[in-house]
């Protein structure tokens, strides 16, 4: 499940007082991670990113093309669309983008989550980001 | 008898009654041995890129510096560590800084030197749970890593040198420069007078340095200090797991009734070390937070008090110190300006 849950529950909590923005970082030692960070963008596009994300986490290691094909119809999503945009590696270039910018900024594990430029690497229960939030949104309001 | 006779006899006598005067006092971090650091350059460019290899771990989502992270002194800022998905750790972690000095390594100090306690968190099935003949096939599929090994250690991948690789790159993290160590060198403007203050009961009223000194601030011993466990933690599915488990391995009986964390104990099965965990250096603890064995204690305020009011249930260790509220502040003034050294630079390697 990994962060997902944590981010999630946040978004809920702090309803319009949190940006949410995700960098991809996939993993240059698994083989599908690089097309499963495209597949999510291709459901983007149409706007299913999460229950993409979801079906990526929930049936893992099973990622090749023809599987994450299988979950795009299983969310709904415009086949045509999406295969277009997986054959054309449409997204490739700002996932490369995202790459770069966590190379640049020293990063080496996932998730690593910022926090108004706090720093935090690995995955971390609830209340540790929860803390951190706190804090900020009481430093915004001084 | 001579009275010459009489003062040598004297003398002897105020000797051993007192032991080594040496013993337990503050010392300068510099007076370290550092030829053997500076000479592996090469074994501790390796270590780092290993230290920092996901491939370290059996889903390849985690690092030694997953845990140990530069930024955070180290450790994880976690009150117990990070762990392998679906599971979860028991203590806290540890930073590796200074780790040349230590005799003894993790809590229960079930390792004795650095390239012996390497493969423990590789293999543990809730830290980074990989089967440890495959870490070394894995590694030795690497054409860079191949090149490394005989480069820096003039030999092939193995799990001695991927340990031996990983304890260079932990030796060569020192805490230099602190404000102690100038100091302690003759610069009587490195502390601050409130922090002086606090270096005084350091030594004295607090009684700190029976078990802090010497250049890391540490005895190399275990004491049971009376920690409480978190009720959280004693109910927790995982954490009972992770607890029978460690216990079933050392060959506790009664394993699967255990509720609470025996530390050394579990290791060494005499009644000493009954929940006796190891003296944590002091180097840098401003930025270790939380602490003790289980992270029981967020701030440095709360770890103050702990010993001020003689520790925990059931510790024969401490006594009450009867610190007034000014002292304890003097205290920790001491902790956080004087031992904290220079930043430690570290650059994410490039992985092969």
């Amino acid at each position: 499940m990994g962060v997902g849950p944590a981010i999630q529950k946040i978004m809920r909590e702090y309803k319009g007082k949190v940006r949410l923005v995700i960098k991809h970082y996939p993993y240059k030692y698994r083989d599908f991670a690089f097309i499963s960070s495209e597949a999510a963008l291709a459901a983007h596009e149409q706007g299913k990113f999460w229950e993409m994300h979801e079906l990526l986490l929930k049936r893992s290691p099973r990622l090749d093309r023809r599987s994450l094909e299988q979950y795009a119809t299983e969310i709904g999503l415009d086949m045509q669309r999406f295969k277009e945009a997986m054959d054309k590696k449409k997204f490739a270039p700002l996932i490369e983008k995202d790459l770069k910018l966590a190379q640049s900024l020293d990063l080496y594990n996932t998730p690593t989550i910022f926090i108004n430029g706090i720093k935090i690497v690995g995955n971390r229960p609830y209340d540790y980001y929860k803390r951190i939030i706190d804090e900020e949104l009481r430093n915004v309001k001084q | 008898m001579s009275s010459n006779n009489i003062l040598v006899v004297t003398l002897c006598f105020i000797i051993l009654l007192t032991g080594n005067p040496a013993a337990k006092t503050l010392e300068p971090i510099d007076s370290l041995p550092l030829s053997e650091n500076n000479k592996g350059y090469k074994a501790i460019e390796l270590g780092k890129r290993l230290f920092f290899d996901r491939r370290l771990s059996g889903d390849g989502t985690m690092s030694c510096a997953t845990c140990h992270i530069p930024d955070m002194a180290f450790t994880d800022g976690m009150e117990i560590s990070l762990s392998y998905p679906t599971t979860k750790n028991w203590r806290n972690t540890p930073t590796v800084i200074n780790s040349v000095l230590h005799r003894y390594f993790f809590w229960d100090g079930r390792a004795k030197t650095l390239e012996e306690q390497a493969p423990f968190p590789i293999m543990s099935s809730f830290e980074m749970n990989l089967n440890l003949d495959y870490l070394e096939e894995k590694i030795r599929q690497v054409p860079e890593y191949n090149r490394d090994f005989k480069d820096a250690l003039n030999e092939e991948v193995s799990l001695k040198g991927i340990a031996k690789a990983l304890a260079a790159f932990q030796k060569s993290l020192i805490s230099r420069n602190a404000p102690l160590d100038r100091y302690l060198k003759g610069d009587t403007n490195a502390l601050s007078e409130d922090a002086k203050k606090g270096m005084e009961l350091f030594v004295g009223k607090a009684g700190c340095i029976k078990c802090h000194y010497g250049k890391a601030l540490m005895d190399n011993k275990f004491h049971h200090l009376g920690v409480p466990e978190r009720p959280e933690h004693i109910e927790d599915p995982q954490i009972a797991i992770t607890r029978r488990f460690v216990a079933k391995i050392h060959g506790y009986k009664d394993y699967k009734l255990l509720k609470e964390d025996l530390g050394r104990y579990l290791i060494t099965k005499d009644k000493k070390d009954w929940k006796a965990f190891k003296t944590p250096s002091l180097r840098e603890v401003s930025k270790t937070a939380p602490y003790m064995h289980n992270g029981y204690y967020q701030s440095l305020e709360e770890v103050i008090d702990f010993f001020n009011r003689g520790g925990g249930e059931g510790n024969k260790a401490l006594r009450p110190l009867n610190l007034t509220t000014t002292e304890k502040a003097y205290l920790k003034t001491f902790l956080i300006e004087a031992l904290t050294g220079e930043e430690l630079k570290i650059t994410h390697p490039e992985i092969p």
